[in-house]
Formats: C-alpha cells, sequence, structure tokens
C-alpha cells in the first residue's frame, strides 16, 4: 500500500490530471453556456420552454465538469466522491424544489395581486 | 484491521506518518465532503433567491430582468473556466514535476479571476450608487448575498493561490503542498460549477 512517505506526485489523485482532459471540459461548458445564451437572447421560447431548455443545457454542462474537471469515475481512488455527490444531490433538490413548492402554494392562497401590479409582472418560478 | 490496544481519549482518529494511512486520499475526500456541504449554502441561497425573486419582493425596485445583462455574464463565464482550467492545467504541471509551470499556471488563473471578479464588482457597485443596494428590496438582498458569496469564495482561492506561490519555492512538491494544490483544484473547479448555475439561473432565466 502506498505510504505517506512514497512520492507524492505518484498518487492516483495527482497522476488523473490530464491537459486534454481539463481543456475539452473547458470547451464543452463555454459551447453549452454559449447555446444557451443564444436560446435566451433569441427570446423565441416561452418562461416554460426557456426553464427546461436552458435548464438541460446546464445540466450537460454539470455532467461534463463531473467527468471532465473533478474526474469522477467508478475507480477505486475516485468511487466515494461520485458516491457522496449521488447521495447529496437528492438535497439539492429537495431544498430548491420543496421550498419553490411551498411557497408557490402560499402566494396563490394568500395573495390578490390587482391587476395592474400583475400586469407588471414578469414569470418567475414561483408564479 | 487489527487492532493491538484499546481506542482511548487520546487515540487519534488520523495518524500523519503512518504506513497504513493515506494523507492525500484521506484529505481530499475529506475536502470533497466539505464541499458538498459548501455546496448545500449555495442550494439554500437558491431556493431564498427562487422565492424572493417576484415583483412583490421588488418593492417597486428593479427585477431580475433590469439588472443582469446575459450577454456580460458570458464574458464573465469565459473569465471563471479559463481561469479553473488554468489552475487545473498547473496541477498536470505540478505532476510532471515542473514548478515553473505550476507558478506560471496559477499566476494565469488568479488574473483570470481578477477579471471575473471585475466584472462582479463592478455590477453591484453600480447598483448601489443608483441606490439598488442590498437594502432596497428583498429581491435586490437574494441577489447582492448570493452574487457577494461566490465572490468571496473566489477571494478565498486566490488567497490560497497566493500562499501555493510561496509555498511551492519554499517547501517543493512535498505532500503537504501536493495534497493542498489538490484541494485547491477541486475548490475551483467547484467555483466554476457554482457559477454555472448563478448564470444560467440568475442571468438567463431571469432576463
Amino acid at each position: 500500500m502506498a505510504g505517506s512517505h512514497s512520492d507524492p506526485l505518484a498518487h492516483p489523485e495527482v497522476r488523473q490530471g490530464s491537459a486534454v482532459r481539463y481543456i475539452a471540459g473547458f470547451i464543452s461548458t463555454v459551447v453549452l453556456m454559449g447555446a444557451a445564451l443564444v436560446v435566451t437572447m433569441r427570446h423565441g421560447l416561452d418562461y416554460q420552454s426557456l426553464v427546461e431548455v436552458v435548464g438541460g443545457l446546464a445540466a450537460l454542462a454539470l455532467l461534463s465538469q463531473a467527468a471532465l474537471f473533478y474526474g469522477l469515475d467508478i475507480s477505486r481512488a475516485q468511487i466515494w466522491k461520485g458516491v457522496s455527490l449521488i447521495l447529496t444531490v437528492p438535497l439539492f433538490i429537495i431544498t430548491v424544489g420543496l421550498t419553490v413548492w411551498m411557497f408557490q402554494s402560499l402566494d396563490q392562497r394568500t395573495m390578490v395581486m390587482p391587476a395592474s401590479n400583475a400586469a407588471a409582472s414578469q414569470p418567475t418560478l414561483l408564479q | 484491521m487489527a487492532h493491538d490496544t484499546a481506542p482511548t481519549a487520546n487515540t487519534r482518529l488520523f495518524r500523519p506518518g503512518y504506513e497504513g494511512h493515506n494523507q492525500i486520499s484521506a484529505r481530499t475526500l475529506g475536502f470533497w465532503l466539505y464541499m458538498l456541504s459548501d455546496a448545500l449554502l449555495f442550494t439554500a441561497l437558491f431556493a431564498a433567491y427562487a422565492v424572493l425573486d417576484t415583483p412583490m419582493n421588488a418593492a417597486g425596485g428593479p427585477i431580475a430582468s433590469q439588472i443582469v445583462n446575459p450577454v456580460e455574464g458570458f464574458w464573465q463565464t469565459i473569465a471563471i473556466l479559463g481561469s479553473v482550467t488554468s489552475y487545473s492545467l498547473a496541477t498536470v504541471a505540478m505532476k510532471n514535476g515542473n514548478r515553473g509551470g505550476t507558478a506560471l499556471g496559477i499566476v494565469a488563473a488568479i488574473a483570470l479571476a481578477v477579471v471575473f471578479l471585475a466584472f462582479g464588482v463592478n455590477d453591484l457597485t453600480t447598483l448601489a450608487a443608483h441606490g439598488d443596494g442590498m437594502d432596497r428590496s428583498g429581491y435586490l438582498s437574494a441577489y447582492f448575498v448570493l452574487i457577494l458569496t461566490h465572490a468571496i469564495h473566489m477571494g478565498i482561492g486566490i488567497l490560497w493561490m497566493l500562499v501555493m506561490l510561496v509555498q511551492i519555492p519554499r517547501y517543493g512538491f512535498n505532500e503537504m503542498v501536493v495534497a493542498r494544490m489538490l484541494n485547491l483544484r477541486m475548490f475551483w473547479q467547484f467555483q466554476a460549477t457554482v457559477w454555472v448555475c448563478v448564470y444560467v439561473y440568475v442571468y438567463m432565466i431571469g432576463a
């Protein structure tokens, strides 16, 4: 087993670094965000579709970062990072999802907005 | 694993130098777990932003579409991703034992991070100068806190890089320096991940 007196540069965490992977991570994220920017600036989609398309592109960007930047895979050196991330993702979804759901429900049941204000509003996740 | 002695109050969870432990593995996994909890901090801020991003909470002040500029945000995206790639390439130079290349990558990463922060600070100070500071409305409070929390993380990353620029020539690539370089790589890549979420959610969906 690699002890603490072995060459630190021989550690798998160091060896996994790869210039090609990092540059690919840069290019893939920039391209995906560029595509999302084009979709946003065209203003051709309704709010719901914009959230879905841009959110989907963001999800792809995050996946490419997980694989290309962080180097997550199922090797022995990396498996626990992937497992802990997968176990944490539901917490992200629950935190944002439940909060929005609760306040959306509260908003619909309690807030009666005057017509003049409603006309000036913009769509948000809550409405 | 067999233990010769029962654990006592003085038993250490982790003993540096013990052959059966690998310091770098333990430290990178520990730091990764810290980052997941840091991600939950941002998740809470996103949840608050989602709730406060309504015309009612703008309290007569500006709403998202009036203060965000997706094109400018794209330049910020390129700057931060360039910084992350530059630092990551510095760790590839470290892998090859190249101290000069490592330092060069870190310096370039700092420069691009400063460009990124200059855009953000300019946005926030311009808003505040027009009376739309973080105390103007609930919406602006959520906006400022989200952007500033990320900016503070970036500032800490820059400070950390400056420390590494001193430690690499001083100590060389010993176990301690390598472990810090690897943790900083995760931390720095994490800033780009958070920014992708901020950019898409605040700058694009809000536009």
